[in-house]
Protein backbone atom coordinates (compact mmCIF):
# COMPACT_ATOMS: atom_id res chain seq x y z
CA UNK A 1 0.00 0.00 0.00
CA UNK A 2 2.43 2.32 0.87
CA UNK A 3 5.20 3.16 -1.53
CA UNK A 4 7.40 6.43 -0.07
CA UNK A 5 10.88 6.45 -1.22
CA UNK A 6 13.75 5.20 0.68
CA UNK A 7 17.50 6.72 0.22
CA UNK A 8 19.08 4.91 -2.29
CA UNK A 9 21.65 2.23 -1.79
CA UNK A 10 20.33 -1.04 -4.56
CA UNK A 11 21.97 -0.53 -7.05
CA UNK A 12 19.09 -0.27 -9.59
CA UNK A 13 18.02 2.73 -7.74
CA UNK A 14 21.35 4.10 -7.80
CA UNK A 15 21.56 3.93 -10.95
CA UNK A 16 18.03 5.56 -11.91
CA UNK A 17 19.28 8.29 -9.97
CA UNK A 18 22.76 8.87 -11.80
CA UNK A 19 19.90 9.43 -14.62
CA UNK A 20 20.96 5.93 -16.33
CA UNK A 21 18.26 3.29 -15.92
CA UNK A 22 14.35 3.75 -16.61
CA UNK A 23 11.49 1.89 -14.17
CA UNK A 24 11.41 -1.37 -15.03
CA UNK A 25 14.31 -1.83 -16.60
CA UNK A 26 16.78 -4.92 -16.50
CA UNK A 27 19.63 -4.66 -14.58
CA UNK A 28 22.66 -6.93 -14.01
CA UNK A 29 23.14 -6.02 -10.53
CA UNK A 30 26.11 -8.20 -10.06
CA UNK A 31 29.95 -8.99 -9.06
CA UNK A 32 32.47 -9.02 -11.78
CA UNK A 33 36.48 -9.19 -11.75
CA UNK A 34 39.16 -10.14 -13.67
CA UNK A 35 42.28 -11.12 -12.70
CA UNK A 36 45.83 -10.99 -14.48
CA UNK A 37 48.50 -14.42 -13.91
CA UNK A 38 51.45 -16.23 -14.86
CA UNK A 39 49.88 -16.69 -18.67
CA UNK A 40 47.01 -14.77 -19.10
CA UNK A 41 43.75 -13.25 -17.35
CA UNK A 42 41.04 -15.00 -15.54
CA UNK A 43 37.66 -13.55 -15.13
CA UNK A 44 34.72 -13.84 -13.51
CA UNK A 45 31.07 -13.35 -12.63
CA UNK A 46 27.92 -14.34 -11.07
CA UNK A 47 24.57 -15.31 -13.18
CA UNK A 48 21.60 -12.88 -11.96
CA UNK A 49 19.78 -10.10 -13.61
CA UNK A 50 16.78 -8.54 -11.81
CA UNK A 51 14.31 -6.34 -12.74
CA UNK A 52 13.73 -4.20 -9.29
CA UNK A 53 13.97 -7.19 -6.79
CA UNK A 54 12.63 -10.15 -9.16
CA UNK A 55 15.38 -12.16 -10.69
CA UNK A 56 14.84 -12.17 -13.86
CA UNK A 57 17.34 -14.22 -15.13
CA UNK A 58 19.48 -16.58 -12.69
CA UNK A 59 21.77 -18.58 -15.21
CA UNK A 60 22.95 -15.37 -17.01
CA UNK A 61 26.32 -15.10 -19.02
CA UNK A 62 28.11 -11.83 -18.22
CA UNK A 63 31.55 -12.86 -19.80
CA UNK A 64 30.56 -11.69 -23.57
CA UNK A 65 33.24 -12.34 -26.00
CA UNK A 66 34.30 -9.17 -28.44
CA UNK A 67 37.27 -10.89 -30.16
CA UNK A 68 39.05 -14.54 -29.84
CA UNK A 69 40.91 -13.21 -27.31
CA UNK A 70 39.65 -10.61 -25.57
CA UNK A 71 36.23 -10.56 -23.11
CA UNK A 72 33.97 -8.13 -21.31
CA UNK A 73 32.67 -8.27 -17.93
CA UNK A 74 28.96 -6.56 -17.95
CA UNK A 75 27.24 -4.73 -15.32
CA UNK A 76 24.82 -1.89 -15.19
CA UNK A 77 21.97 -2.13 -17.35
CA UNK A 78 21.88 -5.20 -19.52
CA UNK A 79 20.38 -3.51 -22.69
CA UNK A 80 23.15 -0.70 -22.62
CA UNK A 81 26.16 -3.22 -22.28
CA UNK A 82 24.81 -5.59 -24.65
CA UNK A 83 24.86 -3.05 -27.03
CA UNK A 84 27.74 -1.54 -26.24
CA UNK A 85 29.42 -4.74 -26.81
CA UNK A 86 27.89 -5.89 -29.81
CA UNK A 87 28.89 -2.49 -31.20
CA UNK A 88 32.69 -2.86 -29.77
CA UNK A 89 32.51 -6.47 -31.12
CA UNK A 90 31.67 -4.85 -34.63
CA UNK A 91 34.71 -2.10 -34.31
CA UNK A 92 37.74 -4.82 -33.36
CA UNK A 93 36.44 -6.97 -36.00
CA UNK A 94 37.10 -4.04 -39.08
CA UNK A 95 40.28 -3.35 -37.04
CA UNK A 96 41.05 -7.06 -37.29
CA UNK A 97 40.81 -6.61 -40.92
CA UNK A 98 42.19 -3.23 -41.51
CA UNK A 99 45.31 -4.13 -38.91
CA UNK A 100 45.96 -8.22 -40.16
CA UNK A 101 46.39 -9.30 -37.06
CA UNK A 102 44.10 -9.73 -33.73
CA UNK A 103 43.48 -6.60 -31.88
CA UNK A 104 45.30 -5.61 -29.02
CA UNK A 105 43.33 -5.55 -25.52
CA UNK A 106 44.38 -1.98 -24.74
CA UNK A 107 42.39 -1.25 -27.92
CA UNK A 108 39.59 -3.24 -26.93
CA UNK A 109 39.38 -1.06 -24.12
CA UNK A 110 39.65 2.15 -25.77
CA UNK A 111 36.46 1.35 -28.29
CA UNK A 112 34.44 0.59 -24.67
CA UNK A 113 35.90 3.89 -23.29
CA UNK A 114 35.06 5.81 -26.42
CA UNK A 115 31.19 4.99 -26.44
CA UNK A 116 30.84 4.70 -22.56
CA UNK A 117 32.27 7.97 -22.19
CA UNK A 118 31.21 10.09 -25.16
CA UNK A 119 27.57 8.54 -24.29
CA UNK A 120 27.98 8.91 -20.45
CA UNK A 121 24.95 10.79 -19.73
CA UNK A 122 22.42 8.09 -21.36
CA UNK A 123 24.05 4.80 -20.38
CA UNK A 124 24.42 2.49 -17.17
CA UNK A 125 27.35 0.60 -18.09
CA UNK A 126 30.37 -0.41 -15.88
CA UNK A 127 32.62 -2.64 -17.95
CA UNK A 128 36.25 -4.28 -17.19
CA UNK A 129 37.86 -5.47 -20.58
CA UNK A 130 40.18 -8.49 -20.21
CA UNK A 131 42.03 -10.62 -23.15
CA UNK A 132 45.36 -12.02 -23.88
CA UNK A 133 47.25 -10.40 -26.74
CA UNK A 134 50.67 -11.10 -28.28
CA UNK A 135 52.44 -7.81 -27.39
CA UNK A 136 51.65 -7.53 -23.50
CA UNK A 137 50.54 -10.75 -22.86
CA UNK A 138 47.23 -11.03 -20.49
CA UNK A 139 46.03 -7.21 -19.42
CA UNK A 140 43.04 -6.13 -17.80
CA UNK A 141 41.39 -2.88 -17.97
CA UNK A 142 38.83 -1.04 -15.59
CA UNK A 143 35.89 0.68 -17.53
CA UNK A 144 33.73 2.04 -14.65
CA UNK A 145 30.41 4.28 -14.79
CA UNK A 146 31.53 7.50 -16.29
CA UNK A 147 33.86 6.30 -18.87
CA UNK A 148 37.30 6.51 -17.75
CA UNK A 149 40.03 4.19 -18.72
CA UNK A 150 42.55 2.61 -15.68
CA UNK A 151 44.69 -0.40 -16.37
CA UNK A 152 45.46 -2.66 -13.51
CA UNK A 153 46.67 -5.92 -12.25
CA UNK A 154 42.85 -6.91 -11.23
CA UNK A 155 39.55 -5.08 -11.49
CA UNK A 156 36.45 -5.54 -9.35
CA UNK A 157 33.14 -4.42 -10.29
CA UNK A 158 29.54 -4.30 -10.02
CA UNK A 159 27.13 -3.76 -6.85
CA UNK A 160 28.59 -7.31 -5.48
CA UNK A 161 32.31 -5.89 -5.56
CA UNK A 162 31.86 -3.29 -2.57
CA UNK A 163 32.19 -6.54 -0.39
CA UNK A 164 35.19 -7.64 -2.08
CA UNK A 165 37.41 -4.77 -1.79
CA UNK A 166 39.59 -6.05 1.42
CA UNK A 167 39.62 -9.35 0.28
CA UNK A 168 41.09 -8.73 -3.22
CA UNK A 169 43.62 -6.34 -1.61
CA UNK A 170 44.83 -9.24 1.14
CA UNK A 171 44.76 -12.26 -0.96
CA UNK A 172 45.87 -10.99 -4.27
CA UNK A 173 49.27 -12.17 -5.36
CA UNK A 174 51.27 -11.49 -8.88
CA UNK A 175 51.73 -14.12 -10.95
CA UNK A 176 49.47 -16.54 -9.57
CA UNK A 177 49.27 -20.16 -11.29
CA UNK A 178 45.86 -20.67 -13.51
CA UNK A 179 44.51 -23.01 -10.74
CA UNK A 180 45.24 -20.53 -8.03
CA UNK A 181 43.80 -17.52 -9.74
CA UNK A 182 40.63 -19.69 -10.59
CA UNK A 183 40.39 -20.41 -6.87
CA UNK A 184 40.91 -16.57 -6.32
CA UNK A 185 38.43 -15.52 -8.51
CA UNK A 186 35.59 -18.25 -7.64
CA UNK A 187 36.12 -17.24 -3.78
CA UNK A 188 35.75 -13.47 -4.45
CA UNK A 189 32.84 -14.10 -5.87
CA UNK A 190 31.27 -16.53 -3.90
CA UNK A 191 32.06 -14.25 -1.35
CA UNK A 192 30.07 -11.00 -2.95
CA UNK A 193 27.25 -13.86 -3.82
CA UNK A 194 26.88 -14.43 -0.15
CA UNK A 195 26.26 -11.09 1.04
CA UNK A 196 25.20 -8.55 -2.14
CA UNK A 197 21.17 -9.32 -3.01
CA UNK A 198 22.31 -8.51 -6.80
CA UNK A 199 24.02 -11.07 -7.14
CA UNK A 200 23.53 -14.68 -7.31
CA UNK A 201 22.98 -17.73 -8.84
CA UNK A 202 26.31 -19.71 -10.56
CA UNK A 203 29.54 -18.78 -10.79
CA UNK A 204 31.06 -18.24 -14.60
CA UNK A 205 34.79 -17.87 -15.10
CA UNK A 206 36.82 -18.11 -18.20
CA UNK A 207 40.73 -18.21 -18.73
CA UNK A 208 42.05 -16.46 -21.39
CA UNK A 209 45.62 -17.22 -22.63
CA UNK A 210 47.57 -17.76 -26.22
CA UNK A 211 45.95 -20.54 -26.34
CA UNK A 212 42.70 -19.16 -26.37
CA UNK A 213 39.40 -19.36 -23.90
CA UNK A 214 38.40 -21.91 -21.57
CA UNK A 215 35.10 -22.00 -19.87
CA UNK A 216 34.38 -22.81 -16.53
CA UNK A 217 30.73 -23.07 -14.49
CA UNK A 218 30.52 -23.57 -10.61
CA UNK A 219 26.88 -24.90 -9.94
CA UNK A 220 25.13 -25.55 -6.90
CA UNK A 221 27.37 -27.42 -4.04
CA UNK A 222 30.75 -26.45 -6.05
CA UNK A 223 30.67 -23.21 -5.11
CA UNK A 224 32.80 -22.45 -2.04
CA UNK A 225 31.25 -22.27 1.18
CA UNK A 226 32.10 -19.92 4.16
CA UNK A 227 31.41 -20.03 7.91
CA UNK A 228 27.56 -20.45 8.28
CA UNK A 229 26.36 -20.67 11.66
CA UNK A 230 23.64 -24.37 10.69
CA UNK B 1 12.07 1.43 -3.08
CA UNK B 2 8.56 0.91 -0.84
CA UNK B 3 8.94 0.72 3.09
CA UNK B 4 7.73 -2.60 2.78
CA UNK B 5 10.59 -4.15 0.59
CA UNK B 6 13.58 -1.98 2.57
CA UNK B 7 14.45 -5.56 4.64
CA UNK B 8 13.06 -7.93 2.59
CA UNK B 9 11.00 -11.40 3.48
CA UNK B 10 8.79 -14.48 2.51
CA UNK B 11 6.30 -16.20 4.82
CA UNK B 12 3.70 -18.68 3.53
CA UNK B 13 1.24 -20.52 6.23
CA UNK B 14 -0.88 -23.46 4.64
CA UNK B 15 -3.42 -26.11 5.73
CA UNK B 16 -3.11 -29.92 5.76
CA UNK B 17 -4.87 -32.89 7.32
CA UNK B 18 -5.70 -31.66 11.08
CA UNK B 19 -2.21 -29.89 11.08
CA UNK B 20 -0.94 -26.29 9.54
CA UNK B 21 2.36 -25.80 9.00
CA UNK B 22 3.88 -22.18 8.25
CA UNK B 23 7.26 -21.47 7.02
CA UNK B 24 9.69 -18.36 6.25
CA UNK B 25 12.93 -17.43 5.33
CA UNK B 26 16.07 -16.07 7.24
CA UNK B 27 17.44 -13.41 5.55
CA UNK B 28 17.77 -9.92 7.62
CA UNK B 29 19.15 -7.81 4.75
CA UNK B 30 19.10 -3.83 4.46
CA UNK B 31 18.09 -3.09 0.84
CA UNK B 32 20.80 -5.20 -1.17
CA UNK B 33 22.64 -6.03 1.53
CA UNK B 34 22.18 -9.04 3.65
CA UNK B 35 23.32 -8.55 7.32
CA UNK B 36 22.56 -11.85 8.71
CA UNK B 37 21.03 -15.22 7.82
CA UNK B 38 19.20 -16.29 11.49
CA UNK B 39 16.98 -13.28 11.37
CA UNK B 40 13.72 -14.79 13.19
CA UNK B 41 10.46 -13.91 11.47
CA UNK B 42 7.98 -16.51 13.16
CA UNK B 43 6.94 -15.78 16.63
CA UNK B 44 5.14 -18.16 18.60
CA UNK B 45 2.27 -17.38 20.91
CA UNK B 46 0.94 -20.42 22.09
CA UNK B 47 1.41 -23.48 21.98
CA UNK B 48 -0.46 -24.02 18.67
CA UNK B 49 -0.88 -20.47 17.33
CA UNK B 50 2.18 -19.07 15.15
CA UNK B 51 2.01 -15.26 13.52
CA UNK B 52 4.83 -15.17 11.10
CA UNK B 53 5.73 -11.12 10.57
CA UNK B 54 6.87 -10.15 6.94
CA UNK B 55 8.09 -6.30 6.57
CA UNK B 56 10.00 -3.85 8.11
CA UNK B 57 12.09 -5.48 10.71
CA UNK B 58 12.20 -2.81 13.39
CA UNK B 59 8.10 -3.23 13.13
CA UNK B 60 8.73 -6.80 13.20
CA UNK B 61 10.56 -6.90 16.76
CA UNK B 62 8.33 -4.34 17.91
CA UNK B 63 4.77 -5.90 17.11
CA UNK B 64 5.86 -9.58 18.01
CA UNK B 65 6.52 -7.47 21.63
CA UNK B 66 3.70 -5.75 21.64
CA UNK B 67 1.34 -8.60 20.83
CA UNK B 68 2.73 -10.61 23.27
CA UNK B 69 2.31 -8.38 26.06
CA UNK B 70 -1.61 -8.23 24.74
CA UNK B 71 -2.16 -11.70 24.62
CA UNK B 72 -0.16 -11.96 28.07
CA UNK B 73 -2.83 -9.91 29.75
CA UNK B 74 -5.93 -11.45 27.74
CA UNK B 75 -4.94 -14.94 28.65
CA UNK B 76 -4.31 -13.85 32.43
CA UNK B 77 -7.95 -12.28 32.16
CA UNK B 78 -9.41 -14.68 30.71
CA UNK B 79 -7.75 -18.02 32.04
CA UNK B 80 -7.68 -19.94 29.31
CA UNK B 81 -5.72 -20.00 25.92
CA UNK B 82 -6.71 -18.00 22.99
CA UNK B 83 -8.24 -19.04 19.90
CA UNK B 84 -6.86 -18.31 17.12
CA UNK B 85 -9.57 -16.37 15.39
CA UNK B 86 -9.50 -14.40 18.37
CA UNK B 87 -5.97 -13.68 18.11
CA UNK B 88 -6.53 -12.83 14.18
CA UNK B 89 -8.68 -9.94 15.87
CA UNK B 90 -6.39 -9.20 18.04
CA UNK B 91 -3.31 -8.85 15.28
CA UNK B 92 -5.90 -6.72 13.78
CA UNK B 93 -6.73 -4.58 16.40
CA UNK B 94 -3.43 -4.02 17.34
CA UNK B 95 -2.59 -2.67 13.57
CA UNK B 96 -5.74 -0.43 13.04
CA UNK B 97 -4.88 1.50 16.02
CA UNK B 98 -2.08 2.66 13.98
CA UNK B 99 -4.01 3.27 10.56
CA UNK B 100 -2.60 7.11 9.88
CA UNK B 101 0.87 5.93 10.79
CA UNK B 102 1.01 2.01 10.17
CA UNK B 103 3.42 -0.52 10.93
CA UNK B 104 5.06 -1.77 7.90
CA UNK B 105 4.09 -5.20 8.70
CA UNK B 106 1.58 -7.71 7.01
CA UNK B 107 1.21 -10.58 8.76
CA UNK B 108 0.66 -14.30 8.33
CA UNK B 109 -1.24 -16.32 11.37
CA UNK B 110 -1.44 -20.12 11.66
CA UNK B 111 -2.65 -22.39 14.32
CA UNK B 112 -4.84 -25.23 15.73
CA UNK B 113 -8.11 -24.44 17.59
CA UNK B 114 -7.17 -25.34 21.51
CA UNK B 115 -10.53 -26.85 22.06
CA UNK B 116 -11.65 -28.33 18.14
CA UNK B 117 -8.19 -28.48 17.18
CA UNK B 118 -9.65 -27.42 13.89
CA UNK B 119 -6.37 -25.64 11.63
CA UNK B 120 -7.13 -22.04 11.35
CA UNK B 121 -5.00 -19.58 8.69
CA UNK B 122 -5.57 -15.93 8.32
CA UNK B 123 -3.43 -12.91 6.99
CA UNK B 124 -3.90 -8.98 6.47
CA UNK B 125 -2.32 -6.27 5.12
CA UNK B 126 -0.29 -3.46 7.16
CA UNK B 127 -3.71 -1.71 8.50
CA UNK B 128 -4.88 -5.05 9.66
CA UNK B 129 -7.55 -6.19 6.94
CA UNK B 130 -7.58 -9.76 7.76
CA UNK B 131 -8.57 -12.68 5.01
CA UNK B 132 -8.92 -16.10 6.11
CA UNK B 133 -8.74 -18.99 3.81
CA UNK B 134 -9.27 -22.73 3.38
CA UNK B 135 -6.03 -23.23 1.87
CA UNK B 136 -2.72 -20.96 1.95
CA UNK B 137 -1.48 -17.23 2.92
CA UNK B 138 1.80 -15.19 1.62
CA UNK B 139 3.12 -11.89 2.42
CA UNK B 140 6.06 -10.80 2.00
CA UNK B 141 8.51 -8.96 -1.35
CA UNK B 142 7.95 -12.58 -3.20
CA UNK B 143 4.22 -13.13 -2.96
CA UNK B 144 3.55 -12.92 -6.59
CA UNK B 145 6.27 -16.06 -6.60
CA UNK B 146 4.61 -17.36 -3.46
CA UNK B 147 1.02 -17.17 -5.12
CA UNK B 148 2.04 -18.90 -8.57
CA UNK B 149 4.47 -21.45 -6.19
CA UNK B 150 1.63 -22.28 -3.53
CA UNK B 151 -1.42 -22.25 -6.21
CA UNK B 152 0.46 -24.66 -8.02
CA UNK B 153 2.09 -27.32 -5.40
CA UNK B 154 -1.26 -27.05 -2.66
CA UNK B 155 -3.91 -29.23 -2.05
CA UNK B 156 -6.42 -30.22 0.62
CA UNK B 157 -6.02 -32.39 3.11
CA UNK B 158 -2.39 -33.06 2.98
CA UNK B 159 -0.80 -35.01 5.59
CA UNK B 160 1.98 -33.54 8.10
CA UNK B 161 4.78 -35.09 6.10
CA UNK B 162 3.39 -34.49 2.65
CA UNK B 163 2.22 -30.70 3.79
CA UNK B 164 6.40 -29.74 5.16
CA UNK B 165 7.34 -30.86 1.26
CA UNK B 166 4.99 -29.13 -0.14
CA UNK B 167 4.97 -25.50 2.11
CA UNK B 168 9.02 -26.34 1.91
CA UNK B 169 9.09 -26.27 -1.80
CA UNK B 170 6.64 -23.72 -2.78
CA UNK B 171 8.66 -21.00 -0.34
CA UNK B 172 12.06 -21.83 -1.59
CA UNK B 173 11.26 -21.95 -5.27
CA UNK B 174 9.40 -18.36 -4.62
CA UNK B 175 12.29 -17.10 -2.90
CA UNK B 176 15.07 -18.02 -5.25
CA UNK B 177 13.50 -15.66 -7.72
CA UNK B 178 13.42 -12.95 -5.46
CA UNK B 179 16.87 -10.95 -4.31
CA UNK B 180 15.68 -9.53 -1.21
CA UNK B 181 14.55 -13.12 0.73
CA UNK B 182 16.09 -15.96 0.98
CA UNK B 183 19.27 -17.01 2.56
CA UNK B 184 18.23 -20.04 4.97
CA UNK B 185 14.62 -21.04 5.99
CA UNK B 186 12.40 -22.59 8.52
CA UNK B 187 9.18 -24.43 8.76
CA UNK B 188 6.67 -25.11 11.84
CA UNK B 189 4.61 -27.98 11.75
CA UNK B 190 1.89 -28.02 13.85
CA UNK B 191 0.16 -30.99 14.75
CA UNK B 192 -2.41 -31.65 17.88
CA UNK B 193 0.18 -33.31 19.71
CA UNK B 194 3.28 -31.70 18.89
CA UNK B 195 5.47 -28.91 16.74
CA UNK B 196 8.08 -29.62 14.71
CA UNK B 197 10.49 -26.81 13.62
CA UNK B 198 12.68 -27.45 10.77
CA UNK B 199 15.50 -25.59 9.20
CA UNK B 200 16.17 -25.85 5.19
CA UNK B 201 19.23 -26.27 3.48
CA UNK B 202 18.49 -23.22 0.56
CA UNK B 203 20.51 -21.97 -1.65
CA UNK B 204 22.29 -18.73 0.37
CA UNK B 205 22.55 -15.98 -2.44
Amino acid sequence: MATMAMTNMFASDQLAAVGGLRPGEVTTGTTIMAVEFDGGVIIGADSRTTTGAYIANRVTDKLTKVTEHIYCCRSGSAADTQAIADIVKYHLDFNRMEMGEEPRVHTAANVFKEMCYDHRDSLSAGIIVAGWDKRGGGQVFSVPIGGMLQRGPFAIGGSGSTYLYGYVDAMFKPDMKQEDCLKFVSNAVALAISRDGSSGGIIRMAAITKNGVERFTLTGDQLPKFYEDN
Amino acid sequence: MSILAYNGAAIIAMKGKDCVAIAADRRFGVQAQTVSMDFDKVFEMGPHLFVGLPGLATDVQTISQRLKFRLNLYELRENRRIKPQTFMSMVSNLLYERRFGPYFVEPVIAGLDSKTNQPYIASMDLIGCPMITDDFVVSGTCSEQMYGMCESLWEPDLSPDDLFETISQALMNAFDRDALSGWGGVVYIIEKDKVTKKLLKTRMD
